[in-house]
């Protein structure tokens, strides 16, 4: 009867229980790095939508205030109150009889206001937020690996002068 | 006996296993108790809310860039049901800063109980000034101080609610507010612009609001959509020239005991508005008293809302009529041997006076306004079908589609409507039986002003829409009469108006113009004492620049427009010269030829 070959000797117990245990915690390491990782991001993620929350209610704060002023320059510039400033600065209406007329070449009195440049072909929007604002922890993995990619492949072929 | 070697790691492994099924039967427990379903309930408030962002409502300028109408802060205040703990301060802070809010009332609301969580807002003022928000936070704090003395929960106005919102402010007040009608802003989601440019372009100026989810989750923000401001308009009003035509109005009301009136001036070439007068007058900053200001049918704007019957100055479309159809010259006579003029021999037609005034030339029937000479050329020469041509032409029986709301119009009695009879024809030459607006009586003569070319009358110069601008077009709607006819008509209403010594007469300036004194029907006839007097003229006499119209209502000074509403054409075109930077006849004569 032909006899397989058997092992010479085996692995001592307390070998195999460490090489577990090194398993284990490599596992756990790698868990702990991922968390961690995760958790970074998110933490930033969550501070940044904050801080666009703020932006935005600074946004309405401002347009408001911005309202605020307009309206109340608008008030303090109405005929009525310029009226009575030139009046009281001396200054009174005038008549036909007093006026004096130049002729000044080129001005013309009643040009158009101008308060935006004419009509053009509009342009596309922009968002605000940058994309990188929107990315998930997957898309930030998958971009991180393109972009190392990338530049191992750049530093292999390219040569920048 | 010996124990299991690993015991303790079973035993441990059994505690850590029952700890964790202990704490997967509480999860579960959690989610199925009778309380679950409330906080999970609570939990939404705090998610997120739906908000609608309303864009600003577009600022409207004058033409140089003044600001007629715009925006300020106001605020909306209301009751959150959900955090009310206190209702009787909240009732006692409201009802003490704002008079027209009732203790009794808000009581009733802030001690509601809270049934759904969709009905728990009440909003119980939708305007609140800034000053009494301060008030109210002020009041806020003292309570907090009184809360820490006394280590209570009263008195607090938890619960009471202040939101920004912008609302529209005319910081020019009364002035141009005819023209630019007012906004309803109390109630947001129906706030509209109602009359005038705030009507006619409310689209415009309003922009699109947008509802979105704004989640209070730092993860689910998402960038709010740009929403643009409402478009802002260009005027072509001057705020100088409307304020002193209001300023003339109403005096010439004062002065005259009218019951009311118009003044519009017009830039002939272009159909600008340039300043557009009406009362009553009335602030569009409180808007809540339009019924007060304007009781019954009382039109907001005079100048485009109302028709009657103009009187003599319709006299200059009968004669434009006849000299452009080459049935008469200024130098064609009429002999007014009677004073009456018999219509079909069976109505009689009498001049102003009851006089019969000889021979005449058509600058002479123009010049002393006689009616039998104007019904004579509308019967014997011009016949029904060429003159309401060219009435027609000059736009009256239909609308001129100026860019203001409400624009009134009242339909022509033509010779194909069965009522029509031809004494119509003998009045409507001279302004009777026949109705218009004022704006309607403008765009027609600006064609005599402005070589036969009638101009669409607008208000609008300008859009300034997503930082782009847009200037409007000016627009000619017909070409009633020519170019020389034009010329013609003006020599011959400046010739008259200076043979006359009329009160319209402003020194040095050569203008056109006619006086109109139109009687006004009752059901019984024309048996009222009281006339719509007015006055159109337009000027410099060779180059016009401005068309004036004066239209005061029922004047019990006297009945004339010569009288009444010539010397208030005076004193518009005296200060609308200066105004408008247009030199006296012989410098400007003598600038042209340098």
């Amino acid at each position: 009867m032909k006899k397989s070959p058997l092992q010479a000797y085996k692995q001592a117990p307390w070998r195999i229980q460490l090489q577990w245990i090194g398993l284990f915690l490599l596992g756990l390491v790698l868990v702990a790095s991922i968390t961690g990782v995760y958790l970074s991001i998110s933490a930033q993620a969550a501070a940044t939508g904050r801080k666009i929350q703020f932006i935005e209610n600074d946004i309405d704060e401002i347009s408001n205030e911005i309202a605020v002023l307009t309206t109340n320059l608008a008030s303090d510039r109405s005929t009525e109150n310029m009226l009575n400033r030139a009046r009281d600065l001396g200054f009174k209406l005038m008549n036909t009889n007093e006026a004096k007329y130049l002729e000044i070449p080129g001005y013309d009195p009643d040009t158009d206001l101008e308060l935006a440049p004419p009509r053009v072909n509009i342009i596309g929007e922009t968002p605000i937020i940058k994309s990188d604002y929107k990315y998930s922890i997957w898309d930030w993995f998958v971009k991180q690996f393109w972009y190392i990619s990338d530049n191992t492949i750049s530093s292999e072929g390219d040569y920048a002068p | 006996m010996k124990p299991h070697p690993y015991i303790r790691y079973v035993i441990i492994t059994i505690i850590f296993l029952l700890f964790g099924l202990a704490i997967i039967v509480q999860l579960v427990r959690i989610n199925y108790t009778t309380y679950a379903k409330e906080l999970i309930a609570k939990s939404e408030d705090y998610l997120g809310v739906n908000k609608t962002i309303y864009p600003a409502r577009g600022t409207i300028y004058d033409r140089s860039g003044n600001i007629l109408a715009t925006n300020q802060i106001g605020y909306e205040l209301g009751i959150d049901l959900k955090d009310v703990n206190d209702p009787e301060s909240i009732s006692f802070a409201t009802a003490s800063l704002l008079e027209d809010l009732d203790y009794v009332d808000i009581f009733e609301i802030a001690n509601t109980e809270q049934h759904d969580m969709e009905n728990r807002y009440y909003t119980i003022s939708s305007y609140v000034s800034e000053g009494t928000i301060l008030e109210l936070e002020r009041l806020e704090e003292a309570y907090a101080l009184r809360r820490g003395e006394t280590k209570s929960t009263k008195p607090n106005l938890d619960g009471l609610v202040w939101t920004p919102m912008q609302q529209r402010s005319y910081p020019e007040g009364i002035l141009a507010a005819n023209v630019l009608g007012f906004y309803n802003y109390f109630s947001r989601k129906t706030a509209q612009g109602v009359y005038g440019i705030e009507e006619a372009y409310n689209r415009l100026l309003t922009g699109k609001p947008k509802t979105i989810y704004v989640p209070n989750d730092p993860y689910l923000v998402e960038e709010l959509p740009e929403i643009n401001p409402g478009a802002s308009l260009v005027l072509t009003i001057d705020r100088e020239i409307q304020k002193m035509l209001e300023d003339t109005l109403a005096e010439a009301i004062d002065w005259s005991g009218a019951e009311g009136g118009t003044i519009i001036v017009a830039d002939p070439e272009t159909g600008e508005i340039l300043g557009m007068a009406s009362t009553p007058f009335f602030d569009p900053n409180a808007y809540w008293e339009y019924e007060e200001t304007f009781p019954g049918i009382t039109p907001y704007n005079r100048a485009v809302g109302s028709t009657y019957e103009p009187g003599s100055v319709f006299k200059i479309i009968t004669m434009a009529a006849a000299l452009d159809s080459g049935v008469v010259t200024p130098e064609t006579t009429y002999v007014d041997s009677s004073g009456v003029y018999w219509v079909a021999n069976t109505w009689p037609i009498y001049n102003w006076d009851g006089g019969a005034w000889g021979e005449q030339t058509m600058t002479g029937c123009m010049q002393y306004s006689l009616n039998v000479c104007l019904a004579h050329v509308a019967i014997d020469l011009l016949e029904e079908d060429l003159f309401y041509d060219y009435v027609q032409a000059f736009g009256f029986g239909r609308s001129t589609g100026i860019d203001l709301a409400s624009e009134a119009n009242y339909p022509l009695r033509l010779p194909d409507n069965n009522q029509w009879v031809v004494m119509d024809l003998a009045t409507n030459s001279f302004g009777q039986g026949i109705a218009v607006t004022p704006i309607q009586m403008v765009a027609a003569v600006s064609a005599v002003a402005n070589e036969g070319k009638m101009m669409l009358p607008h208000v609008v110069r300008s859009v300034v829409d997503q930082g782009q601008q847009y200037n409007v077009n000016t627009q000619v709607v017909n070409t009633p009469i020519s170019a020389e006819t034009s010329e013609t008509l003006t020599q011959m209403l400046t010739y008259t108006l200076e043979e006359e010594a009329s009160d319209a007469l402003v020194e040095g300036y050569s203008v056109a113009g006619k006086t109109g004194t139109g009687d006004i029907p009752t059901e019984f006839g024309y048996t009222s004492e009281l006339t719509n007097a007015s006055f159109v003229g337009w000027g410099p006499s060779d180059d016009p620049k401005f068309v004036v119209y004066v239209w005061i209502e029922k004047p019990t000074i006297s009945k004339w427009g010569s009288v009444v509403a010539a010397p208030v054409f005076h004193d518009v075109v005296e200060q609308l010269v200066v105004l408008m930077k247009i030199p006296p006849d012989d410098i400007r004569m003598g600038l042209t030829n340098e």
